[in-house]
């Protein structure tokens, strides 16, 4: 079996308002799979239904096998979850928190406690064993609950906005613990509301908005979806034999200082030809660079508009709904 | 270090008591460990004990050997004794249904509901750690009472601490099921009022029951807490209101059918 998660249709439904409106997908083995979209895009119902703590109103999910409204005890065997808000016990240590969930998903004791040390000191939580988890920052919580997650050694690893609220040091964190488990093999189901997480951590990403799937793919195939590259070449030397040269490859632009702009397609995969025709027209080059289009510029050509604006939205909608409740 | 390894699960018997034990000996960790929630069980019995009960038990002398025959040949304090034990292992052991609240709050619900584990094992732990914890509090409370009535029986008293324990288990029955049914903790405080306030008043922990008029005689009968209490006072010193097998029966019929009631809620809890 290749596909750990098989989504077929997900909908749910709270009153008259569609959160999810019915979403599949596939997560391969071994792979670290990102749902990135805006606040309130259904991001954490389609997780708590794949992680069988939410009753989808339609549609089915097979997670490491089984179907999560019909087998949801075997799913659970099956996962490790960490949800957007912190479920740690504050009042317990850390060893404790690991030792009460790997008890409860039915290891044996020596198992548990083995895992326990071997999984605090590889999210750098060693020194922190015997402290209440009320004393950690949010960053340490977090670490914490991966660890814990991955306890009972799950088939796939969930986790809701792991970076989110975090300050710097703590994201990077985050993200060194995430990418050692890419390269530990463990399959991963991530959110984030974040282009730059999804894009650093991700093999393949589904963005979603508004309850819906708009666009699948590695992040490189999203951008492709924009279109172009833009190739920046400084150069010594005639202008107007570089530009008829290299017009053949895309739309060239000269700027002030020296510099020549390229729309192509693909940049990485044409710089090395792009170097080689420029050899032959008598000009030195300085320097070259490319920019490619963000996730943003993905998200905005596919909904019209900016994932940073609907953000902003977002934090607007919610400050007033706060003063008004404080009124 | 291997993330990834064959990690082989215990069988499910041992599983289910593993999960039902893990979870007491969270549930009393915790409680242990928030010194104040210790006081809050045993400050409202201390203080009908002795406020309440102190001053209709000076009253009460005043009418001389009149007074004892209302109370089965008891003097008011004795009378009071057994049941102000079980009130507060009754109102410690509905506290149960708090912590699930502030589980619920603090997220840690939603690990336990994620977690491959028998549902009936984990709430079942959970109700057994709170009534424990609950029953600590109603024997330092029966240590201080015995001390104030003079009582001294150690059978009598061993077999209050069991009844102590059987109700707070009853109790924390209730009051998970009341909080898987309510949406906040605030909420739960109103309820606790509505509910705790006339179930202690109608279990004849203050006065008997068998002079009450109708309806009040009914429901005095209906009153889970009354059964327990009357067997508490009939352990001590002999004297009941009801037949003793309608105690045992009503104290066991009512702790099942509250158990079943919150195991059938829990099985069914989904966040959404
Ligand atoms: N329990 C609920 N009742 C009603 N609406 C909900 C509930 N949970 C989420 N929603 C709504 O569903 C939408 C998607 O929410 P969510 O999945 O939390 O989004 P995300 O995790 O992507 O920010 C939001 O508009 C949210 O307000
Ligand atoms: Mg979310």
């Amino acid at each position: 079996m290749v596909d750990v998660i098989v989504a077929e249709n997900l909908v749910k439904r709270y009153g008259d308002f569609e959160a999810v409106k019915g979403v599949s997908f596939r997560v391969r083995r071994g792979e670290v799979y990102g749902f990135l979209g805006p606040n309130g895009a259904g991001k954490t119902t389609t997780l708590g239904m794949l992680t069988t703590v939410i009753k989808p109103t339609s549609g089915d999910a097979l997670v490491a096998g089984y179907s999560v409204s019909r087998e949801p005890w075997k799913v659970r065997e099956r996962i490790g979850v960490v949800f957007q808000e912190p479920t740690v016990d504050r009042e317990l240590t850390a060893m404790e928190n690991l030792l009460v969930h790997g008890l409860i998903h039915g290891l044996s004791r020596r198992d548990v406690e083995r895992r326990a040390r071997e999984l605090l000191e590889f999210v750098g939580l060693e020194k922190f064993a015997r402290m209440q988890v009320k004393r950690f920052s949010g960053g340490m919580v977090r670490r914490l609950e991966i660890a814990r997650a991955l306890i009972n050694v799950p088939e796939v690893l969930f986790l809701d906005e792991p970076t989110t609220g975090l300050d710097p040091q703590s994201r990077a964190k985050v993200w060194d613990v995430i990418r050692a488990l890419k390269r530990e093999g463990v399959t991963v189901f991530l959110t984030t509301h974040y282009m730059d997480e999804a894009e650093k951590l991700c093999d393949r990403i589904a963005i979603i908005d508004r309850g819906v799937i708009v666009a699948e793919g590695s992040p490189e195939e999203l951008k492709k979806m924009v279109g172009s590259d833009l190739v920046y070449i400084e150069f010594e030397g005639d202008p107007a034999r570089l530009t008829a040269r290299l017009s053949e490859y895309g739309e060239a632009r000269l700027l002030r200082n020296n510099t020549l702009v390229l729309k192509v397609r693909d940049a990485p995969s044409l710089l090395p030809e792009l170097l080689k025709a420029v050899e032959g027209v008598g000009v030195r080059v300085k320097s070259v660079r490319y920019s490619r289009p963000s996730l943003d510029d993905v998200f905005l050509h596919l909904t019209g508009r900016s994932l940073r604006d609907v953000e902003a939205d977002w934090r607007e909608a919610l400050r007033m709904r706060i003063r008004a409740r404080m009124r | 270090m291997a993330l990834v390894e064959q990690v082989e699960r215990v069988g499910k018997a041992r599983w289910w008591l593993q999960a039902f034990l893990v979870m007491v000996y969270r549930q009393t960790i915790r409680f242990l460990r928030a010194r104040s929630r210790m006081f809050n069980a045993l400050v409202m019995p201390l203080v009908w004990f002795t406020f309440f009960g102190l001053g209709w038990s000076s009253t009460f002398d005043r009418l001389g050997p009149i007074a004892k025959t209302l109370f089965g040949g008891l003097n008011y304090l004795e009378y009071l004794a057994p049941g102000i034990v079980l009130m507060s292992a009754f109102v410690g052991g509905f506290a149960s249904g708090l912590t699930l609240l502030f589980d619920r709050e603090f997220g840690y619900l939603k690990e336990l509901l994620v977690a491959p584990a028998s549902r009936t094992a984990t709430i079942l732990g959970r109700m057994l750690g709170d009534s424990l914890a609950a029953t600590l509090q109603a024997v330092i409370m029966l240590a201080v009472l015995a001390v104030a009535v003079g009582y001294t029986n150690p059978v009598a008293l061993s077999i209050v601490v069991l009844l102590a324990l059987v109700t707070a288990f009853m109790a924390s029955a209730i009051g998970t099921t009341i909080a898987l049914m309510m949406s906040s903790p605030e909420g739960f405080h109103g309820i606790v009022n509505l509910v705790i306030m006339p179930l202690i008043f109608l279990s004849g922990i203050f006065y008997p029951i068998k002079t009450l008029q109708q309806p009040l005689a009914i429901l005095a009968v209906l009153d889970p807490l009354t059964h327990p209490v009357q067997l508490a006072r009939w352990a001590m010193y002999n004297v009941v209101e009801e037949p003793v097998t309608l105690a045992i029966t009503g104290t066991l019929a009512y702790t099942i059918l509250f158990t079943t009631t919150a195991i059938a809620k829990y099985g069914r809890t989904y966040i959404a």
